[in-house]
């Protein structure tokens, strides 16, 4: 799976599960630019989990800061 | 009539009909673990920090997500005469730093001899355990060493538990509550749910297990009971909000609570389709506490989930707080919810006089068996029904005091009464004076169920350019007509302030508040410099800030849903973008 469908992915997790309707870039950091919250933080973690069949655990999601950092994660964890 | 926790604990059976947990994944499925096999693996627990030289009156630190190992740890605590302290796992996606700090504070204050953490978190934990130092460091349950658990003897008046009110704050207050006071806090829970040949209660709750309404209102008394408690992780509500009305559904249950967002969310989040086939009529008490209850959220979820059988008379505002253990005054379970009108004027002025066009309060109703409420003024004089004033209570349940602080307990605790730091009022009802809340006298800013001290929020926007330093005020409060408590922080712009600086700082405060707090600021007010108001030693003044900004309003603040919320978010977004990429074209304004 490329960045770039996983870009899209992520995108579309946030649309449909946190009601973002602005850009979505590689360079937007999760808290400050997307306006999550502990529980939209929440949710996203979970929701993405679902949409891509992985599991992330807190050694994983500890240096995630922006939309690159989590797209990466996916992408190592599909690879498996 | 058992006077400890650990006394519940003993009389457990191993029966199916004896009760227990029942656990509940984001995938439906489920795990039983009945109170005697808690017992059991409480018990091996107990023998492994007996080993370890763990003493009696020790406090033990706990960090679990909702599941078995949680139960066996802190029963595991309780039967080696320990004191079990829950803290709160890291938030996912979160700032980890933040928590090790706050978590290495938690450590400290209670003075935790170990912490129990699952394998997971305890990788995390090291900073925060290298920096409190627990006698006998983090360990799993797994890394205790194995040894016969011998049951302490416990008396009423030992610790039973550390708890920290409500949720995640800058300054968490550890509340010290006695075997005493949990189990009469028990009991009064328990004494408005009795089985009868045909109904056996049972509860399902999502919350998390270090919040008092998770902890002592759903688990010690279904252990009391030796009932059916059907849990779900909030990181799995929170993600699939339709779990929780599905499980009450499935399994039948008569009892679940959450604080008001949670029936915001279920409005809001919740697609019919996972509805499919769902029962709810057996859902006698939908508790509504732990944060204000907004009225157009319990009518919104009445509206949406009475076709799948929710009774709206099930609906039940309550009251309480840490520091009572739990429940202070619930509405009557099996009534409708009761709100009235009051004019804002006369509210202002302290006074409440019913007006049909008035601010619409909901009634948390009247205080629970064993506990007596007073309103006093600002002297300590106690008032008559219809004025406002802060609510002091007395009851069983009350804490010990704040762990090791004798000067916070001395605030709060006088001859037996507690300053809950609320502000409300009485009126008579159909059984009796019945409690009404208009806000809060302490600055605590409560969102979400949590607390948070508003000077985190402030010292936030410290330094940003534009913002007068030390000149921030942070508020929240329930609009009316909206569906959850709002955010707003007052800003005075320093006196050189640019018109470019000033153009974005709403932006920029919103930012820097989220990155310190994770907390989303809804409105934020630009002001002249001077004109927050402060007291004559220059302390800002924030309560009368509040009242001044919600008075200066002509026509009542906009309703706010959280979709407007996050749309209004998203388009300031979208202006602060074209800001930070360079392209002309107007700031982002209010």
């Amino acid at each position: 799976m490329s960045d770039e469908v996983i870009l899209a992915g992520i995108a579309d997790v946030a649309r449909h599960h946190l009601d973002w309707q602005g850009p979505f870039t590689l360079d937007m950091r999760l808290v400050e630019d997307l306006r999550l919250d502990s529980i939209r933080l929440l949710t996203l973690a979970a929701q993405v989990e679902n949409r891509f069949r992985i599991l992330l655990d807190e050694a994983d999601e500890a240096g995630i800061e922006t939309v690159g950092d989590l797209v990466a994660i996916v992408r190592r964890k599909l690879a498996g | 009539m058992a006077e400890t926790l650990n006394a519940y604990l003993g009389r457990a059976g191993g029966r199916p009909e004896d009760g227990g947990l029942r656990f509940v994944d984001r995938a439906e499925r489920e795990r039983w673990m009945g109170w005697a096999e808690v017992r059991e693996r409480a018990l091996a627990v107990c023998g492994g920090l007996q080993e370890l030289g763990v003493r009696h009156g020790d406090r033990i630190a706990l960090v679990f997500p909702t599941g078995p190992e949680f139960f066996a740890a802190f029963f595991g605590a309780l039967l080696a005469g320990a004191v079990p302290a829950p803290l709160y796992p890291p938030v996912r996606l979160g700032r980890l730093d933040e928590y090790l700090r706050r978590t290495a504070r938690m450590l400290e204050v209670t003075k935790a001899a170990v912490v129990l953490a699952d394998v997971r978190v305890k990788r995390i934990l090291g900073e925060s355990v290298a920096m409190a130092r627990p006698r006998f460091g983090c360990r799993t349950l797994d890394d205790l060493p194995r040894a016969d658990g011998v049951p302490a003897a416990v008396s009423p008046s030992d610790l039973a538990l550390v708890q920290f009110s409500s949720g995640t704050t800058v300054d968490p207050k550890p509340v010290a509550l006695s075997h005493r006071a949990v189990v009469a806090q028990t009991e009064i829970l328990n004494s408005f749910f009795v089985d009868t040949p045909e109904l056996r209660h049972s509860c399902v709750s999502w919350l998390p297990l270090y919040h008092d309404m998770g902890l002592i209102g759903c688990v010690f008394p279904a252990l009391a009971r030796q009932a059916e408690l059907t849990l779900i992780g909030p990181e799995h509500f929170v993600a699939r909000p339709a779990l929780w009305l599905r499980a009450i559904s499935r399994h039948r249950a008569t009892i679940s609570p959450a604080p008001n967002f949670a029936y915001g969310l279920c409005v809001h989040r919740i697609a019919d389709a996972e509805m499919e086939g769902a029962d709810l009529s057996s859902w006698q008490v939908a508790l509504n506490g732990a944060e204000a209850v907004a009225p157009s959220v319990l009518r919104a979820f009445v509206d949406r989930f009475a076709r799948w059988g929710f009774r709206p008379a099930a609906l039940s505002p309550v009251y309480g707080l840490s520091e009572a253990a739990l429940a202070v005054t619930f509405s009557g379970l099996a009534e409708p919810f009761r709100s009235r009108r009051f004019d804002r004027e006369g509210l202002s002025r302290n006074a409440a006089c019913e007006a049909a066009d008035g601010r619409e309060i909901v009634s948390v109703g009247r205080p629970v068996p064993g506990f007596r409420l007073r309103i006093l003024d600002e002297a300590g004089r106690e008032l008559p029904a219809g004025r406002v004033g802060r609510v002091w209570i007395a009851g069983p349940s009350l804490m010990e005091g704040y762990l090791d602080d004798p000067a916070a307990t001395a605030r709060s605790l006088r001859d037996g009464w507690l300053d809950t730091g609320d502000l409300g009022f009485l009126q008579p009802g159909p059984e009796g004076a019945e409690l009404f809340l208009t806000g809060r006298a302490k600055d605590v800013v409560i969102l979400n169920g949590r607390n948070y001290a508003p000077d985190e929020i402030e010292r936030a926007v410290d330094g940003l350019p534009g913002v007068r330093t030390g000149c921030a005020i942070a508020a929240s409060w329930l609009p009316e007509n909206a569906e959850g408590e709002v955010l707003a922080l007052f800003v005075e712009a320093a006196r050189d302030a640019s018109e470019d600086d000033l153009a974005v700082l709403p932006e920029r405060c919103r930012e820097a508040v989220i990155g310190a707090t994770g907390l989303a600021v809804d409105r934020v007010e630009i002001l002249a410099p001077g004109t927050l108001p402060r007291t004559s030693s220059g302390k800002l003044r924030r309560q009368e800030a509040l009242r001044l900004y919600l008075s200066r309003a002509l026509t009542p603040p906009a309703p706010v849903t959280p979709l407007r919320m996050v749309k209004a978010m998203a388009r300031s977004g979208l202006a602060y973008g074209r800001l930070r990429w360079g392209r002309a074209g107007a700031g982002p304004r209010e």
